[in-house]
């Protein structure tokens, strides 16, 4: 039996569990036939029921953690940028700041910003780590390949960013001094 | 000009039908071996000071009653109380936990009437005291580990009632049954046996990486704690179920599991159902990272 008829079992929620197709693992929080699949609880005051809204965002093409999901973490790429990065400096800061792009304000110090986050170092004088663009864009792109165990997303590997949004990056990075 | 090497990965329908044909489900399975771990895959102490080998805070927290209050005068050092059940807005007097309590009690009263209710949940002759203290458990006529919302939920369905798991009257009762172990420590036994197994379940997953950022839960919880995330500062895991369900301002009543869908969503991580078998293995790891610290309920969070 397929694991997505396995699941109705637990499917209590009023929200169907199986998708449409037989291409979504059970268990997820989802609503197959809704333009984004990707569903939010909320909790309604003396009710015995979630009530339920879509995402901002379909999150259903990246693996999660439910048992029957065997999707694999995608493997880390390699990437040869050669000569500069050609990118945009203005539109690189915009996709730092952006919470639904880059946000790399949420772990990295950037200039002009309140509240910055200390997970990741600071990228405050970035050009005078002198770094090479190819090395830059390799590290946006997917970290992994310089340290398997980073916490930075894969940005290039996942999907998140083009490969002009991470030349944009390259470029505003590299004019930070 | 950009060349990409090594392996190129399309989640296509067809793979995953393919994959989804050989593989037999099992609903307990082990996380998936082929998904990337947060390293090392830590071994826990399932006390919540076991907190010394990791945040090492507990020393601050470990007794609510004597917190040191220059700390949470220091924005940098505030974290380390652990307080999470009197986050701002906190207040003492009354919040909306104390409203949940009440709607809580007159639900379990009216399902109770007749003392089905009850003993459907497991309560001796005890009572409800100390109840809350030994969830999640294993459940014999289920024959798996069941969370306490979980149960009331199934309990509910019995009498008729609907209380999905996360919904706020299904954590109303849960707020109120802990209320019966207000002051008394958490102590789930994962040492042997079902919950031993689930705690060893939770313990990889909580190390799994997933989502869009491929980050574990771990990425934030243990190798994180006391940074920044924007204005949010990550705190230890350790005692955290004991204020669970908690009042939240956005989100009214929110139970444990409604909070792992938060910090799934917020790290773009596709959510499950609360109840999934996941979540629960996650909800054993977590509580027994609380053993030994006394259930403080009802509280509040921003
Ligand atoms: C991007 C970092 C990040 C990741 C990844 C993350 N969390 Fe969180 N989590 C936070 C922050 C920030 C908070 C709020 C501050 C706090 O309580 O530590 C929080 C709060 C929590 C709380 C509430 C603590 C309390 O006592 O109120 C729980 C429980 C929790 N997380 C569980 C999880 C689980 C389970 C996972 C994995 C599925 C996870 N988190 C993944 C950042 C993260």
């Amino acid at each position: 039996m397929l694991p997505h008829l396995i699941a109705i079992g637990w499917g209590v929620l009023g929200l169907a569990v199986c998708s449409l197709a037989a291409d979504l693992p059970g268990n997820l929080a989802i609503d197959p036939t809704a333009a984004i699949k990707t569903q939010v609880p909320r909790v309604v005051p003396n009710s015995g029921r979630l009530q339920w809204k879509p995402h901002s965002r379909d999150l259903t093409e990246w693996p999660s953690l439910g048992y029957q999901d065997k999707r694999p973490t995608p493997k880390p790429q390699v990437t040869r940028l050669e000569g500069p990065s050609n990118g945009d400096v203005a539109r690189g800061l915009g996709i730092a700041m952006d919470p639904a792009r880059g946000n790399c304000v949420a772990c990295h110090q950037l200039p002009g910003d309140a509240w910055p986050g200390t997970v990741g170092n600071p990228l405050l004088h970035y050009r005078r780590y002198g770094h090479q663009d190819a090395q830059v864009y390799q590290q946006i792109f997917d970290a992994r390949v310089f340290n398997p165990n980073s916490v930075m997303p894969a940005y290039g590997t996942f999907g998140i960013l083009s490969d002009q949004d991470v030349r944009d990056l390259v470029a505003f990075l590299q004019s930070l001094d | 000009m950009i060349r990409i090497a090594g392996f190129p990965l399309v989640w296509g329908a067809s793979t995953l039908l393919g994959l989804a044909l050989v593989q037999p489900p099992a609903l307990s399975a082990e996380p998936a071996p082929y998904r990337e771990m947060e390293r090392p895959l830590e071994t826990y102490i399932p006390h919540a000071s076991g907190d010394r080998k990791f945040s090492n805070t507990y020393r601050y927290w470990k007794d609510p009653k004597n917190l040191d209050w220059r700390l949470a005068g220091n924005p940098d050092e505030n974290w380390k109380l652990n307080w999470k059940f009197m986050d701002p807005p906190f207040n003492q007097a009354i919040h909306g936990g104390h409203f949940a309590l009440d709607r809580g009690e007159s639900l379990y009263k009216f399902l109770n009437r007749g003392g089905s209710f009850a003993a459907c949940l497991g309560a001796g002759k005890g009572g409800l005291k100390g109840l809350r203290t030994s969830y999640p458990r294993y459940d014999k006529t289920l024959k798996r580990v069941v969370g306490l919302e979980e149960k009331i939920q199934i309990c509910g369905a019995i009498e008729g009632r609907v209380l999905e798991n996360g919904s706020y009257d299904n954590s109303a009762i849960s707020l109120y049954i802990a209320g019966f172990s207000k002051g008394m420590p958490m102590r789930i036994d994962v040492s042997k046996g079902p919950l031993k197994e689930a705690f060893e379940r939770g313990r990889r997953l909580y190390h799994t990486r997933a989502g869009r950022m491929n980050f574990a839960c771990a990425t934030c919880h243990i190798h994180n704690v006391g940074k920044h995330l924007r204005g949010n500062t990550v705190t230890t895991p350790f005692g955290d179920v004991v204020h669970f369900p908690v009042y939240r301002t956005k989100y009214e009543l929110q139970s444990l599991q409604l909070r792992f869908m938060e910090c799934n969503l917020d790290t773009g991580t596709q959510p499950l159902l609360p109840g999934s078998p996941a979540y629960t293995d996650l909800e054993v790891f977590l509580s027994a990272l609380s053993n030994g610290y006394a259930v403080t309920v009802p509280s509040e969070r921003d």
